[in-house]
């Protein structure tokens, strides 16, 4: 009993605690700063934004029930199950003039900018879309961590879920992961980020053209990629005239560089930013030499973002979840 | 930490349906797997621990093997076995709560059976001598063994939960994190690292940790009830 008793208080007296700590923390607490006051918490600023180089175009593409699909041991199977009926009432959605100009203006509300763009010649769907039944009520969609982060999906699912019936299954990786899901036939459709990657999956015979469309891949959103780095900007970035050669300035000086270094779209696009005659590729050995600034973290953008924060370096990122780091002081507070 | 705290109370105060979501599947996941594993595992343990036969070094050895099995390479089979294009296609389980019950009960069912057996090994000679003794009969000898087993087998009980609320390797590959279905609170933790939220992951790490306080607490008092 006695030991019963003793255990009761030392949670009161832990509970209690907790209590305290948070109203300390409570009084303390000051106003999240914006990103142009110069007392931010962060270091790691936008040095290099809207560039057409980091251009980042957002690719739907429905898979094929009839692809060449092949098991672990590469066996070829037959009989894959695929939603097409819902993948196509989802891309028809996304596509309908009412989802483009919510995905348009998502981000105005939050963070005063807008965060997705819609493609001039993204095609617009104004057709009819297809209700759920019992068989095609679940839509299993494979996506990247940047679409998913940005909170875009949260926003525009439920609108269609509601009106057509729909429970859309997301699941996000990076673009090469994303995409090796659907070629294992884990997903109806998918929305990523890379352009070479996407023309592989359409060349392997993996998509579908879906009805009302001309092409497997439908290119509909784009937003920039920014390069950011510390304040001081030793390697001189932001006076640079474009963002080759930006990354050119930092590879000469041997400033560090964070890579997402996880075949993701993101570390594709970096990649193809880097001075050819480096021959940095998504292989280890190619980035061998330069080890002492050249970062291959294989984490999430965030843990990225934190790894760049804390080592002053410079690191290639989509700006929603740049502005989510930010927006909490980008430390574990 | 302290304006995490401070969310984590919020949270917990808002009652935020997609929290709670999150908490009912991380409670139905980890309690689903944990019970079966113990059911699964306590016999088997004390089978093994009590009982002398060929073989049965090796399976001790396979099963100590087993417990070191990492997650996710125990996700990555269940994976392969349940995707889209595996041999267990047909079945649909691939990110659904049960394949992530059945990876947790293969992680987690060893441990128990590790844990069983190396404490029946120490008290089944004495048992034995005891029951002879007295002169019971094989049911009523398992019996007693039993009823000296009822600390441990808590203990492996804890041991069983506390894994499978933990674990995130194998439930992240399988369930797929997938908001509303499977999403608990280790793969939103990470899922809010990746985003760069950290405040956020630490206020649900914060409410896991006290969620498994709570089970511990609860589960401790009957432990000592019931052994005294």
């Amino acid at each position: 009993m006695k030991r019963t008793l003793a255990m009761l208080l030392s949670v009161a007296m832990l509970l209690g605690m907790m209590a305290g700590c948070a109203k300390d923390a409570g009084t303390q607490e000051t106003p999240a700063p914006t990103p142009d006051e110069e007392t931010a918490a962060v270091n790691t600023v936008i040095l290099k934004e809207a560039d057409d180089k980091m251009l980042n175009t957002y690719t739907l593409i429905a898979v094929d029930p009839a692809a060449p699909f092949t098991d672990a041991d590469g066996n070829a199977v037959t009989d894959v199950t695929v939603n097409t009926e819902g993948a196509d009432a989802l891309i028809h959605w996304l596509l309908s003039q009412e989802a483009l100009d919510l995905a348009a203006n998502y981000g105005m509300e939050e963070y005063g900018e807008h965060l997705f763009y819609v493609k001039d010649d993204a095609p617009v769907y104004d057709g009819e879309i297809t209700a759920a039944t019992e068989e095609t009520k679940t839509i299993r969609l494979s996506t990247t961590t940047s679409v998913n982060d940005s909170g875009l999906l949260d926003y525009l699912l439920p609108q269609f879920e509601s009106e057509y019936g729909y429970t859309v299954e997301v699941q996000s990786a990076g673009t090469g992961k994303a995409i090796a899901a659907a070629k294992y036939g884990n997903a109806d459709l998918i929305l990523v980020h890379s352009k070479s990657q996407e023309e592989a999956f359409v060349t392997d015979g993996f998509a579908r053209v879906v009805d009302g469309f001309e092409a497997e891949r439908i290119s509909f959103l784009y937003n920039y990629f920014v390069l950011c780095g510390p304040t001081e900007d030793p390697a001189g970035v932001k006076d640079c005239a474009s963002v080759m050669d930006a990354f050119a300035a930092i590879a000469a000086g041997k400033y560090p560089f964070v890579s997402r270094g996880d075949n993701s779209g993101t570390h594709t696009k970096e990649l193809s930013l880097w001075p050819e005659d480096l021959g940095i590729t998504a292989e280890a050995e190619s980035f061998a030499d330069y080890t002492d600034w050249y970062i291959s973290a294989n984490a999430g953008m965030g843990a990225c973002l934190v790894m760049a924060e804390e080592m002053g370096a410079y690191i290639l990122t989509d700006k929603a979840t740049y502005l989510t780091f930010y927006a909490n002081d980008g430390v574990m507070d | 930490m302290g304006s995490a705290l401070e969310k984590a109370i919020e949270l917990i105060l808002s009652a935020d349906a997609e929290m709670l979501n999150i908490l009912s599947v991380t409670a139905k996941m980890s309690l689903q797997s944990s019970v079966i594993a113990l059911l699964i595992g306590v016999p088997i343990g004390i089978w093994l621990g009590t009982c002398r036969f060929p073989g049965r070094g090796i399976l001790l050895v396979l099963n100590r093997t087993l417990m070191g099995l990492p997650p996710v390479v125990c996700g990555l089979v269940f994976y392969l076995l349940f995707s889209g294009v595996g041999p267990f296609r047909h079945l649909k389980l691939l990110f659904t709560v049960k394949i992530m019950v059945m990876a947790q009960v293969v992680l987690i069912t060893p441990i128990v059976v590790g844990n069983m057996e190396s404490y029946v090994g120490s008290i089944a000679p004495a048992v034995r001598e005891t029951a002879k003794g007295l002169g019971l009969t094989r049911l009523r000898t398992f019996c007693l063994l039993v009823n000296e087993c009822v600390y441990q087998i808590f203990s492996a009980y804890l041991l069983a939960f506390s894994r499978s609320i933990a674990e995130v390797g194998a439930v992240s590959m399988v369930g797929g994190a997938i908001a509303w279905k499977t999403n608990v609170m280790t793969t939103a933790i990470m899922q809010y690292t990746n985003r760069g939220n950290f405040s956020l992951a630490i206020a649900l790490g914060i409410i896991l940790l006290s969620v498994s306080l709570l089970v511990n607490i609860v589960l401790s008092l009957l432990q000592r009830r019931l052994s005294q």
